[in-house]
């Protein structure tokens, strides 16, 4: 994926389009799981990047960034746990960990491009959607401490 | 007569160039003594609405009313003293036996108002002059009731490492009965027991030596005394009002010293089991659990004809395949299903819905159906290496060892988890001779195993290894556990207000060398057996099923009950599942009739 | 007809009285015109607490006396089987109001011999201080009554502000002036307060020297000793038959004291002695002397308790519960020395958590509602109010 990014518009625009991925992929998995509990919860998530996606394409629209400074703490509940294969017979533990998986590549992916730009104010841009995400692995993370982790 | 008597009366007129004494006049404030007992304060932040000093009132002087802006929790009433100062007698005994000593009074002596109703207050609620004043009575360096616990006698650690013998010895009478007049009667355990046993009332029995009386109370709320007396998660015990100051009573040790202390041979006819009434119905029950029975016996003294369907080939559920035996012999369990046999109950082992019979067939051949299937699925840990062969799950081990086959744990066992059966896996697998290290990602504080199970693995040398995230399982080249690896964490506060987290610290891998992990972080429900149609219709949150108040599930006809239902995932919850099942069932039948 | 050691002895012509007939009961024709009904409380000045004398006059003499109580019954002993054995122990108190601590150790003594319990030896001794204290406290008002009653109230003064001194000691060491409900059962509720010793010693020097002051004012004065000598005489053959205990039975030369004949606490360990009337005049100047010595012997034995008690110990022994304390199934009668003699409590426990039965023996059951009504035939109406308070009566001891 090696794309050049000019202006804030291209930044955006990538943004919008990896969370629209996201939001398909949540809808799928919740059009193939088995358990109507579990389509739910991946209907739910599916909803939360619907909610992240509306915030970025109103910058778009208004032009003004605004993104929380403060880094979020990562509590790296989700790093050493093994990769999960999305599957129709899913339980809600293996749905979280998908989930905190993909926040995690979505900070990293950021991350990494606001190492590479030069730019001082696209640097910027990819540090705070870098946090946003990170904020997203946090929502998941502590669910999972709460529900998946109660007895550890 | 003598002339002298005559004369010396007269000294008294000496007075006359004395100065006069004056003990109080009208301008100057007499200040009571340090010790007066004046009118009442209260440090209402302390206070926890006992209601003893209710009790202990003679004059019943003190009422114990809600009080606007102090909530009811489970620790705290949330009421708290009024005194009624046309009653009270300024005995202080009210301070005396304050539980947490919150209770004290002023030395003031001297308050006018010309509003009778002003001298009924809420001390330390409505504000007084001498709030804060240091003097006046508190409470004598004495207690009116016993603060320290009969301790329980136990097997010594070096004597039971070795074998399967219950631990804890049981109270003699003496013992029994030495623990219960400790006990104030303040009822806020039966507010915090879920099944809301008569915990006061059973207590008594056992200070008025009637056992009969004491079994009844049980069977009122809990058709499991046995079990309850000696594994019960006893939240009873955390809010105990004599715990505040002292040690809590030791409610579970007394449940257990009632029921060990009847004849089983005469339950049935104390409990009044021998002429049960009868009626055309008939109810399924799902699992033989905790939820299960206590809902099948309701259901049976209510008169219903009861079928128990359980895939295993004993009753119990997790009571009897998850605990070890030296918490919880095995005779107990059987005794139980042994009354409830008796009582017309049928069982049918090794039958699992979904497997042997359809559920569907079950849903529509009986009048309502009970499902009390628990927790049988474990989390994974799910990192990797988990699949190594002598990785196994805590369950599983638990289940192998209670039906006495002998597992191969090589010489070091980790533990992954801080919950209770975390530490039953550790203190079985030191039984069977190996080194063990429990894992767990918080701090020992925060362990959510009961503090007694802790303790007891401490003393059977189980090294527990706190704040320690498994990362990885590391296996040989056969595929077997050869080590696993942790990083130790670091204690972050949670800013939601929740319990702190834990957060790996990079770097700081550890490998311990072990033959076999057992993973013990969690498990949750399985409901497959239902069947799409079913399962379709059946609304959960967070892996757990929404029930109405009276139990039934949004299946008509169905009702759940136990770790898949409520948030404590205990024993003591499934039974107040059953029971209040039984009751959402009964009504249903007779509101259908 | 008790006048029979008076100096001046005079024969008055006695016929105009109502004379006795065979079995020597008083003729009374209350129709004749000859008599005169007085009733003599249950409110007057003169009269300790709230009973009545019913009495028959003729001239200014009493022949006939009858005592009525009734009017203070508040039903305490019903009470007691309806509360808790702890809550026995602030009510109990109510039952003699001047001096509430022999009630207190009473139920304290039989709750601990039903159950077996030893009290710890540092509240023994706060008891017998307690009760000395209360003793005092309780002579301070009745000795100078004596005087007061035949009008002589500048003792009375006296007295009632040493016995308010003895008050705020109490009030310091108790909490509370007047009912203490400090002799809890089980041991006692506190320790001596800082600088407490020193405060009640000046109290006792101040006693002692009130005891010179008073002797020289009443027990020496010509008029009361006239009044007092040969007044209200209780025949010694009568202390037996009437059950005469304490200072009364003393006055009649007797040594009847509970501290000496069956030691309770640690009374054996102190050094004491009762003071008996040798010549048994029992008269009210009698009755009045022993309370003198009385008084002078219990500051004495103040001081001895002060000096020996120990410095520090335990309150309370290890007692069951208090919320539901169970007396062991027995009954048991406990006594112990009042200011006006046997204080007796009847307890019986069926074993339960509320006491069966407990029940008080006063002497002022004997003194005031039997010994009085015979003691008063022939006495002058005016000597009514001395002899009563010469036997310390104490009316809610009669009523419970």
């Amino acid at each position: 994926m090696i794309q050049e990014f000019t202006n804030t518009d291209d930044i955006l625009k990538f943004a919008i389009n990896r969370e629209q991925e996201s939001i398909d992929l949540y809808s799928g998995l919740a059009g193939q799981a088995k358990n109507p509990e579990m389509k739910k919860v991946f209907a739910s998530f599916a909803d939360e990047e619907r909610g992240h996606k509306k915030r970025l394409e109103n910058i778009q629209v208004s032009g003004q960034f605004k993104f929380n400074e403060s880094q979020i703490r990562d509590i790296k509940v989700g790093d050493y746990l093994i990769d999960v294969e999305p599957h129709a017979g899913m339980t809600y533990q293996e749905a979280l960990i998908i989930a905190m998986k993909k926040e995690k590549a979505a900070f990293k992916l950021y991350s990494n491009l606001a190492a590479k730009v030069e730019d001082p104010l696209l640097k910027s841009i990819f540090e705070s959607l870098a946090q946003e995400e990170s904020k997203h692995k946090l929502r998941f993370e502590l669910e999972y401490d709460e529900v998946v982790l109660k007895d550890n | 007569m003598k002339l002298k008597d005559i004369i010396t009366p007269f000294s008294a007129w000496s007075n006359i160039v004395k100065k006069p004494v004056t003990i109080k006049d009208p301008l100057n404030e007499r200040p009571g003594a340090d010790r007066y007992r004046g009118f009442h304060k209260n440090d209402v932040e302390a206070c926890i609405g006992c209601g003893t000093c209710e009790a202990a009132c003679e004059n019943q002087a003190i009422d114990m009313v809600p009080v606007d802006g102090i909530e009811t929790t489970k620790e705290d009433s949330g009421l708290r003293p009024l005194v009624d100062y046309g009653r009270c007698c300024w005995c202080a005994l009210c301070v005396d036996v304050c539980t947490t000593d919150s209770l004290t009074m002023s030395n003031e002596y001297t308050w006018v108002s010309d509003n009778p109703d002003d001298f009924r207050y809420i001390p330390g609620v409505d504000k007084k002059p001498w709030d804060n004043s240091e003097k006046g009575w508190k409470k004598p360096d004495y207690s009116l009731y016993d603060p320290k616990r009969v301790d329980m006698e136990e097997i010594e650690p070096d004597d039971r490492i070795s074998n399967f013998i219950e631990i804890v010895k049981g109270y003699s009478k003496e013992q029994a009965e030495k623990e219960a007049d400790r006990c104030v009667s303040c009822g806020l355990c039966i507010a915090t027991c879920p099944a809301h046993m008569d915990i006061p009332g059973y207590i008594k029995s056992i200070r008025d030596g009637d056992m009969e009386k004491g079994l009844q109370l049980l069977y009122d709320t809990n058709p499991l005394p046995e079990i309850c007396g000696r594994v019960c998660t006893h939240r009873c015990e955390e809010v105990c009002s004599i715990g505040v100051k002292g040690d809590a009573l030791a409610i579970r040790w007394l449940k257990r010293y009632i029921a060990d202390n009847v004849p089983f041979e005469d339950y049935k006819r104390i409990l009044g089991l021998d002429s049960l009434p009868e009626n055309d119905k008939h109810i399924a029950i799902i699992g033989a659990g905790p939820s299960g029975i206590s809902a099948a016996y309701y259901l049976r003294t209510l008169g219903y004809r009861v079928t128990v369907f359980e895939g295993k080939a004993k009753p119990g559920g997790a009571t009897m395949y998850g605990i070890p035996k030296y918490r919880l012999p095995m005779e107990m369990l059987e005794q139980e299903i042994g009354l409830l046999e008796e009582m017309g109950v049928v069982f049918q082992f090794n039958t699992m819905v979904g497997r042997e019979i359809k559920f569907t067939e079950v849903y529509t051949a009986y009048d309502a159906v009970f499902m009390g299937v628990g927790y049988e699925k474990p989390y994974l840990i799910a990192i990797d290496g988990e699949d190594a062969e002598g990785s196994i799950q805590a369950i599983d081990f638990l289940r192998d060892v209670n039906e006495n086959k002998k597992p191969d744990l090589g010489h070091h066992v980790a533990v992954i988890g801080g919950g209770n059966v975390a530490m039953d896996a550790a203190r079985v697998s030191r039984r069977f001779g190996a080194e063990v290290t429990v894992l767990y990602r918080r701090r020992i504080v925060d362990m959510p195993s009961d503090p007694e199970e802790i303790e007891g693995a401490e003393h059977e040398k189980v090294h527990l290894e706190p704040q320690a995230i498994p990362t990885r399982i590391i296996k040989d080249e056969n595929g077997k556990v050869k080590g696993i690896e942790y990083l130790k964490a670091e204690m972050v506060a949670d800013s939601k207000g929740g319990r702190p987290k834990p957060v790996a610290i990079e770097g700081s891998e550890t490998i311990l060398n072990v033959s076999t992990v057992i993973g013990a972080i969690g498990q949750e429900g399985y409901f497959e057996f239902l069947g799409t149609e079913f399962l379709e219709k059946l609304e959960m949150n967070r892996g757990k099923v929404i029930t109405k108040e009276n139990m039934e599930t949004t299946i008509p006809r169905l009702f759940a009950g136990g770790d898949t239902v409520n948030k404590t995932a205990d024993a003591i919850s499934a039974i107040a599942d059953g029971h209040k099942a039984a009751k959402g069932i009964d009504e249903l039948l007779q509101a259908n009739k | 007809m008790n006048k029979n050691n008076h100096k001046f002895k005079i024969e008055p012509d006695r016929s105009s009285y109502p004379q006795p007939d065979e079995n020597g009961n008083l003729q009374i024709d209350l129709s004749s015109g000859k008599f005169v009904k007085v009733w003599h409380g249950p409110n007057h000045p003169g009269v300790t607490g709230n009973m009545s004398l019913e009495l028959t006059l003729s001239g200014d003499e009493v022949v006939e006396a009858k005592t009525h109580v009734g009017y203070l019954h508040r039903g305490f002993e019903k009470l007691f089987e309806r509360r808790t054995w702890m809550q026995c122990f602030p009510t109990v108190v109510r039952m003699c109001v001047p001096e509430p601590d022999s009630n207190e150790y009473n139920l304290a003594a039989s709750m601990e011999e039903l159950s077996g319990i030893e009290v710890p030896e540092y509240a023994q001794w706060m008891r017998m201080l307690v009760l000395e204290m209360a003793r005092i406290g309780n002579l301070l008002r009745l000795l100078p009554a004596h005087a007061g009653t035949m009008g002589l109230g500048l003792g009375v003064q006296w007295g009632v502000y040493l016995r308010d001194l003895i008050l705020d000691r109490f009030e310091e060491l108790t909490g509370a002036r007047i009912y203490h409900m400090f002799i809890i059962p089980g041991g006692v509720r506190g320790k001596l307060p800082e600088g407490f010793k020193d405060r009640l010693l000046s109290n006792l020097k101040d006693i002692d020297d009130f005891l010179l002051r008073f002797k020289r004012l009443a027990i020496d004065n010509a008029v009361f000793k006239k009044r007092a000598i040969g007044t209200g005489v209780v025949p010694p053959e009568w202390v037996d038959k009437f059950g005469v205990v304490g200072p009364n039975a003393r006055a009649a030369g007797y040594r009847r004291d509970v501290r000496l004949d069956t030691p309770y606490l640690l009374y054996d360990q102190l050094d004491f002695e009762c003071y008996v009337d040798e010549n048994a005049a029992s008269d009210v100047y009698s009755r009045t002397w022993v309370r003198y010595m009385d008084l002078k012997y219990t500051v004495d034995m103040i001081r001895q308790i002060l000096d020996k008690m120990p410095e520090d110990g335990e309150i309370l022994a290890r007692i069951p519960n208090a919320m539901h304390w169970k007396v062991p199934a027995g009954e048991t009668y406990v006594r112990s020395e009042s200011s006006r003699g046997e204080y007796g409590f009847y307890v019986a426990s069926d074993g339960s958590e509320f006491p069966r039965r407990i029940q008080l023996r006063g002497p002022s059951f004997n003194h005031a509602l039997s010994l009085l009504e015979k003691m008063l035939v022939n006495a002058n109406i005016a000597d009514v109010s001395a002899i009563m308070v010469s036997l310390a009566t104490c009316p809610p001891e009669i009523e419970r």
